[in-house]
């Protein structure tokens, strides 16, 4: 399950890759258009549909990857730490998303770092269970 | 020190969920729009594959959703084992009638857009009560020196 996990972020990473691009000028471009490059800016309901698929899978992912972390034997200060990181990567970056309507371009960046830090995070931790399973640790 | 930050993270973790739903909720907006006119009018014009795309997801969010939110009443002292139960047959009944209306007003009953609302109001209304009830609990110095 968790390298089935692991592929998961892998792919959705990859996609939104795909879909906003890699860096945040890049995404700034797709979300709020750029008029020299003549490309249009994302529709609100594209935005939402995007967003809202996206973090089902996300949350999905998420409680399956802490609900492992939690039966490990690491500190529960460590814990701690990820569950919290892990949800505030997750609202910055929705909320990054959606007001970036309203507050344009530093909402982009905020929810490009959201779903940098979220991917980088649970890329790490599932990585981190899956070594603790090998070595029977928890 | 541990306490407060569980009880921070359950505030966020309710955040992201309360998020998800104003998302969803406003994209409904975008697409059917206010009025129960206009909803009947977008469920009239899907078809039954569109529906079902909207509904399986939904399933199975919502009962992963409601059983990560609902866990938490095992905990709970302030209200009955009965009165828990009846809470969480009613959310997820709601649920279900809230999610099946849009098929009965595709096959032509109208009046299901109102059942919809109903269950719909009364279902975020619900949860935010438990939410409100799980909350105070761990407020008071009972569930913090269980």
């Amino acid at each position: 399950m968790v390298i089935f996990l692991l592929v998961a972020l892998v792919l959705n990473g990859v996609a939104k890759g795909i879909d906003f691009g890699i860096t945040p000028a890049m995404w700034i471009n797709t979300i709020l258009g750029n008029e020299v490059e003549f490309i249009e800016p994302l529709g609100m309901s594209d935005l939402l549909l995007s967003l809202h698929t996206d973090l089902f899978g996300l949350i999905l992912i998420f409680i399956l990857i802490t609900a492992l972390l939690i039966r490990t034997s690491r500190a529960k200060g460590f814990k701690i730490t990820v569950l919290l990181l892990g949800i505030t990567a997750l609202l910055l970056y929705g909320i990054g998303l959606i007001t970036s309507l309203w507050i344009g371009r530093v909402g982009v960046i905020f929810s490009w770092g959201g779903f940098l830090l979220f991917h980088l995070l649970m890329i790490g931790v599932a990585l981190d269970v899956l070594i603790l399973l090998s070595r029977k640790k928890f | 020190m541990h306490h407060q930050l569980l009880r921070i993270l359950a505030l966020l973790f309710i955040a992201l969920v309360v998020l998800q739903s104003i998302l969803g909720g406003t994209l409904f907006i975008v697409l059917a729009g206010w009025n129960p006119h206009d909803i009947v009018l977008y469920y009239s014009q899907k078809s039954l594959h569109g529906l079902i795309e909207t509904l399986a997801p939904h399933t199975l969010f919502i009962s992963i959703a409601l059983m990560g939110t609902l866990h938490f009443l095992g905990f709970i002292s302030t209200i009955s084992e009965k009165q828990k139960q009846f809470f969480i047959h009613l959310l997820f009944g709601l649920f279900i009638v809230d999610q099946s209306s849009p098929i009965f007003i595709n096959l032509g009953m109208a009046f299901f857009v109102y059942v919809k609302i109903i269950a719909f109001v009364g279902f975020e209304s619900v949860l935010g009560w438990m939410w409100i009830v799980m909350f105070r609990e761990s407020l008071s110095d009972f569930s913090l020196h269980r």
